[in-house]
Formats: structure tokens, sequence, C-alpha cells
């Protein structure tokens, strides 16, 4: 426990020598205020956008976007993912066109979606919801396909009936890569929503960011780096962290 | 048991004057868990130059450890090792080891792995490649040059690794169960070449074996090993000439008598007398 | 009846959905009126294809967006392919710059498009610093894993046979890294398009696919933003398919998977 948490500090040491390093360098008037603010200036911008309440209308309405779109597309890519892998004729109907359309950056399809969508509330719940679907639906299908043949002689040969079979063999085989998936297509959302909020949008950390820097407010602009990679790393970290409990039960 | 002696071998064009291994109370230490842990303990060994030496023991009585500080991949031990007198302190091209996978780069072809072992030595550039191949003709793998290592069988690698510990001429070569992972058809093979190669070369040879059969076959000397900590319990002497048949019945006498040593358990009092003396089988 | 085990039944299979799409599509845009716009006729995405082509517009974005995305990748994963070597080489490098390299790689990537824009302004090296950031985050990550868990196996081997320094990574700790470091710059490649197409479309101006996305957007040409997606899946799936030629022919010294 006191070992894990020195090494933390060790980790974090140079970054902290970094920021007091960059201080220094602000306050010595190393670089122009329109180039590089102190860190300083960056925490007192965020405390100030805190206590306005800006910051946490920016975050909630970025994070309900995030949360809406990224249920819909995962839950969407697994039921797709799924059903690929167990029908081959669901897999002749539907894998080449999503193999197609998996070539193209969500971002490509941006201009495309304000067009048939307009920019409001719908669309950025829609680019999300893709960006999730793609690498979910390639997991769910990589996961449910990759559980080994002998599972399924194993259930064929105690008679398990489907219910049972899903739940008990073929949810828990799957659901390593299928986390895995999750956690990328997480990620993946976030980055296309902040594209989306800075191309076009009223509100969310994105657009706060975008705003800064038409008025070339560089410490909200840092803020809002700020914030946006704490809420990547949160993601990222909180899914593994689920990824981590459930599979206890695999070798380390 | 003494039939003839080492110097009535028919081979060798010359008794080799170099590659005489010295251990003088050798110990060594693992630290698990916070609590030192003795592997070795007072190991006291010559080996003369020329000579094929083989150790046999239980799992864990350090027959491999003893094998990488010989190598010279781990230092830290108690004691001393020392080659014609030299102390070992590190790995050097006087010494090759061969490990019981063959531990050729899968990235290079068998041409390319036996020639990176030349990479340090002092053989002229030019010479090299005539080097590399002669070692790979001796070793019967003339036209696999150009293969990689997954493209080999098990036994052809294996020989492999043995090309490429050859090619820069060690005084003394270490084999670490060099033939355990092949089947027992291509482990009879490359036991017999081994046997020629060691009459050709004769560089000194030190090998860590399971089979005893094996070990008695090809050693001059075979060292029984004792767990817990490791140390040598007793030294057998194999007086028959080289090459050997594999029927020669002294061969069958002394794995017997060897293996009867190896199985015989560390005496507890009490024990029933009958249960030691179990039949000899006919390979462990 | 398994119609669909047959080859030739599992292409006109997987035809039939894209082709149902694309009927579905046509007859939205026949009802006419708002939906026109957005749904615009199939012949008129061929007309503006022929157009594009024809003056040679589809072709300098094309050579432009490609060439700015492997610009980028050049860059950024050799820069990714050097910091990772140093990281797994030297404990004090990885030290210093692991904690940095984590820290910066949370903030998503096109968040970094307001700052380097104040830095840099919108110009091609804004593009360049995007596309390069976005190949080097896995080639580092990828070498450094490569490079920190060589298998003991094979620097033993080096070991034995005297490798300095220099000759161990070269021989050894390089060669054995290199599935890694090719599986690091096969997704550099995958994130260097999409940060290409993502910094044009936002930075807007200029030649370039993802630019005269942005601009028929303005222009609402469904058309020619069509034409555009089309161009750069295409040229995704190229690049990603030669890169996986490369890797096999890289990499053919491995066993072949099972």
């Amino acid at each position: 426990m006191t070992s894990n948490l020195s090494r933390i500090g060790f980790g974090l040491a140079p970054l902290v020598a970094l920021l007091l390093l960059w201080q220094a360098a602000s306050a010595a008037g190393l670089f122009p205020p329109q180039v590089l603010v102190a860190p300083a200036d960056v925490v007192a911008a965020l405390l100030a956008m805190w206590r306005n309440g800006e910051l946490v209308a920016h975050l909630s309405i970025s994070l309900t976007r995030l949360l809406i779109g990224f249920g819909l597309g995962a839950a969407a890519g697994l039921a797709f993912g799924t059903a690929l892998a167990l029908s081959r004729l669901a897999e002749a109907l539907f894998g080449p066109l999503f193999q197609a359309l998996r070539q193209v950056p969500v971002l490509a399809f941006l201009p495309m979606l304000v067009l048939l969508l307009g920019i409001e509330e719908r669309f950025k719940i829609v680019v999300v919801a893709i960006a999730a679907f793609f690498p979910v639906a390639l997991a769910a299908f990589d996961g449910v396909r990759g559980v080994p043949r002998s599972h399924f002689e194993v259930a064929k040969l105690y008679r398990t009936p489907l219910l049972p079979f899903l739940g008990r063999i073929l949810l828990p085989a799957a659901t390593p890569p299928v986390l895995t998936g999750l956690r990328i297509g997480l990620t993946r959302a976030w980055l296309v929503l902040i594209a989306c909020e800075l191309l076009a949008a009223g509100s969310g950390i994105g657009q706060m960011m975008e705003m800064a820097r038409q008025l070339f407010r560089i410490d909200v602009v840092l803020a809002g780096v700020f914030v946006s990679g704490l809420i990547g790393f949160l993601l990222d970290r909180g899914v593994k962290l689920i990824e981590r409990r459930t599979l206890r039960w695999k070798a380390a | 048991m003494n039939v003839t002696t080492l110097f009535d071998t028919p081979a060798a064009a010359s008794p080799p004057i170099d590659g005489a291994l010295t251990i003088a109370g050798l110990s060594k230490d693992f630290t698990v868990g916070g609590r030192s842990l003795p592997v070795l303990d007072g190991i006291d060994l010559v080996v003369r130059p020329g000579e094929f030496v083989s150790i046999v023991g239980p799992s864990g009585c350090g027959k491999s450890t003893l094998l990488r500080l010989v190598a010279g991949l781990d230092t830290d031990f108690a004691g001393e090792i020392r080659l014609d007198g030299k102390r070992i302190t590190g790995t050097d091209l006087d010494r090759g080891l061969i490990f019981q996978d063959h531990r050729l780069f899968p990235w290079m072809t068998l041409e390319e792995n036996v020639g990176l072992a030349l990479l340090n030595s002092s053989i002229p550039k030019a010479q090299r490649a005539r080097i590399v191949a002669e070692h790979i003709a001796l070793l019967n793998l003339a036209g696999f040059e150009k293969a990689y290592p997954h493209q080999l069988s098990g036994g052809m690698a294996q020989r492999g690794a043995i090309a490429r510990a050859l090619v820069t001429e060690p005084k003394l070569l270490l084999l670490d169960e060099p033939l355990g992972a092949l089947d027992a058809l291509t482990r009879i093979h490359v036991q017999t070449e081994l046997q020629r190669i060691w009459l050709r070369q004769r560089s000194t040879m030190l090998m860590v074996t399971h089979d005893v059969e094996e070990a008695v076959y090809l050693s001059d000397r075979v060292i029984i090993m004792g767990a817990k900590p490791g140390r040598i319990r007793r030294i057998v002497d194999i007086d028959l000439p080289h090459p050997r048949e594999r029927s020669l019945p002294q061969l069958h006498r002394l794995r017997d008598e060897i293996l009867a040593e190896l199985i015989q358990p560390v005496p507890t009092p009490g024990e029933p007398e009958n249960l030691v003396r179990l039949p000899v089988r006919e390979a462990m | 009846m398994r119609a669909h085990r047959h080859p030739a039944a599992r292409v006109a299979l997987g035809l039939l959905i894209p082709i149902l799409l694309l009927a579905l599509w046509q007859a939205q845009a026949e009802v006419g009126g708002a939906r026109a716009l957005a749904f615009v006729p199939l012949a008129s995405i061929a007309a503006a294809f022929a157009e594009l082509a024809a003056s040679g517009q589809l072709l300098t974005d094309a050579v432009t967006t490609t060439s700015r995305a492997l610009t980028g990748l050049v860059l950024g994963a050799s820069a990714g392919v050097l910091l990772g070597i140093a990281m797994g080489l030297f404990r004090s490098v990885d030290r210093l710059i692991g904690p940095l390299y984590h820290a910066i790689r949370q903030v998503p990537l096109l968040g970094w498009l307001p700052l380097i824009g104040l830095w840099v302004g919108n110009g091609e090296a804004a593009k360049l610093l995007i596309v390069g950031l976005a190949a080097f985050y896995p080639t580092v990550l990828n070498t450094y894993e490569g490079i920190v868990h060589a298998e003991r196996r094979n620097t033993d081997v080096g070991a034995l046979f005297g490798f300095s320094r220099a000759q161990l990574l070269r021989h050894v700790l390089l060669p054995g890294a290199l599935p890694l470091i090719l599986t690091g710059l096969s997704q550099a490649i995958a994130f260097a398009w999409i940060a290409t197409i993502g910094t044009e479309l936002l930075l807007g101006a200029g030649a370039g696919l993802g630019a005269t996305m942005s601009l028929a957007q303005a222009q609402q040409r469904m058309d020619v933003i069509l034409v555009a997606i089309a161009i750069t899946g295409l040229i995704g799936f190229t690049l990603n398919t030669l890169f996986a030629r490369l890797r096999g022919h890289l990499l053919r010294w491995q066993p072949a998977i099972a």
C-alpha cells in the first residue's frame, strides 16, 4: 500500500516539477501572455468558472450528450455485433456494409449529418452514438465469435438450454473483449464529441474552448484542455476498473 | 569398473590443453519474499580439459543455476569459478551455453543466427561466412541456411543452436538439458551427433540432464547432485572408451546404479526397509 | 436451405442491404421538397463525382490529404519510435517523460486544436502537429512495451555472445519489439487518417477532402459530401491494406498463426 503510494508520488514528481518550472518561467515573463499563461492563472480561471456555474453547465451538457449517445451506440453495437456473430445469414447480409462503413473515419460523416440532422442536440447524440457503435459492434462480434468451440460442445453435451447458455457460458466468455471494445468506444465517443462541439455548438466543453480561442482567452483554453483530459482519463480508468473487477477469474 | 583409461581412446588428434574448469566453495542464495534460500551450497569440482562431465539430480538441486553461474550470466555468488586459472566475472566467448529450448532468434535465418555469435569474435570478417557454413555442415544442416527457425523441426533447431554455440570455438561448452525438449528418437540421433562432435572438437563439456542414460552414454564422469540445498552427492566415473556403443552392458549397469542412487530417498528414521528397494525402471 | 454458404449467394446477400438503402435514399429524394436537399438523387452523386474528377479537384484533394496524413505520420511515428526506445532502454527517461506522456495523452486529440490555433495559427503547421500527435501516441506506447518486455531468453543469448548495448538493441531488442512496433504503426496510420480529416474539417480552408466537405456543407452540396466520404473511406482502406502487406513481409519470420 505504502509502496504503491510512493510509486504514484514518484510518478507525479516530474509533472509537479514541470508545473513549477512553467509557473516560474511565466512569472519571469519568459512567455508572452498571449502564448502561455501561468498554471496559477489556469487554476484561477477554472475556479472562477466553477464558482459562476459556467464550468458545471458546460460539463453537464457535454456529459449528458456523451452518456445518451454512448448508451444508444453501445447498445446498438452490442446487439448488432452479437447478431452478426451468431447468425451466418445476418453476417452475409450486413457484414460487407459494416466493413465498408468502418473504413470511413467517423469525423468524415460530420458534414453529411449536419445536412441531414441540423446542428442541434440530435446531431451531436447521433455522432457520438456512431462513434461508439463501430468499436463496440466489432468487439462484440469478435468476442462472441472468439468463444471457443469447446464451450459450445460442452453445452451441447449437457443439453444446456438457450438462456442459461447465453448467461452462463456465452456472456462470461465474450465479456473481456467486449469490455475492451466499450472502453475504446467511450474514449472515441469523447474525442468525437469534443470535435463536434468545436465545430458547431452553443454549449459544452468543446464550445467553451472554441469561444475562448476566438476571444484569445488562453487561460480558459488551457482550462478546457485540462478538463477534457481529466474526463477522458476518468472514463478510461473507470471502465478499466470494471474490467479488472469483472475479469478476476482470469489469470492475470 | 575401471575398464580402460581416457587416453586409450582412438579419436582426438592431440589431447586438449585448455578448458580446465575449477569450481571452489561455490554457494548461491536466492531471496524469495525477503527470505534467503540456499540453492547451491559448497560446490567443489574440477573438470579436466576436454572432459565430458554430466550433472544429474532432482529438480530444484540448482544444476541449471550452476550452469548460469559458470556461463557468467549471473555473477552474484560466493566462492570461485575459474577457467584455465582465469576467474569468471561475466560472459565471454570462451564459454558457450546451450539451453533446453534452441533460443535461435526467430527473426533471423539459421545462417544469420549462427553468424551472429561471431559478431564480437576476433575471427576476421572475410573468414566468418566459411566458418559458419562449416559449422552448419558439421551439424548436418546444409541446405537449411536460409530457413527461419519456425521452418525447422525441433531436432534441427536444436542442432542449429549447437552449431551457434560451437562456432566461436569455446574452450568450455555448457549444456543445460540440451535435448530435454526433443522426442525420444530425435534425442538419440542428436546424442550420437553430440558425441561425434565432441570427439572432433574436444572442448570441455559440462552438461545438465534429466536423462541418466544420456549422461552415462556421453560422459567421462557423472555428477549426482542432491537438492535443498544443492550439493554434490557422488561422482561416478565412466571409464569406457569413446565412441561408445549404446548396447554396452557396462553402460546399463552404471545407469541402473545411478538411477538407484537418485531414487533412493533421503533416509528418514523409522521408514520401512522394503519400500526403498524399488525395481529400476527403463527410463526416468 | 443454406443458400448463404454459396460464394455467389454471399455476394448477392451482401449487396442486398446496400441496394435497399440506396433505393430508400432515391425514394426519399423523389419525394422532393425539403428532403431533396439532404437526400440528393443518386444520379446527381454520380454527376458530382464526374464533375470533381474531371476538374481535377478530386485528385488534388486526395493527394493533398494523403500527403498531409503521410507527412504527419512519418514525423509523429519516427518521434514516437525514438521516444519509445529511449523510455524502454533508460529508466530515468521513463520516470521523467512517462507521466507527462500519459497525462498529455488523456486530452482528446482535437481538443488541442484551440490551443494550437492560438499558438501556430490555423495553417499547415497546426494540421501537421495534430496529425503527428495522432501517430505519435500509439507508436510510443507500443515501442516502449516491445522494448521493455524483451524476453529474457533472447537477451541472455545476447549476453552470452558479449553484445554491447548498441548490438543488443540492434540485433535483439528492436527485432523482438518489431511485431509490437508494427502494431503501433498500424494504429498510427488509422489515427493519423482520422486526425487529418478532422483537422481539415475543423480548420477548413485550403485543399483537402475534409476542407472540401466543409465547404460543401456550407453550400449544402450533399452530393459532393458523399463523394468525399467515399473517397476518404477508400483511401483509408488502401493505406491499411498496403501496410498490412508490408507488415506481413517484415514479419515473415513469424510462424503463421493457425
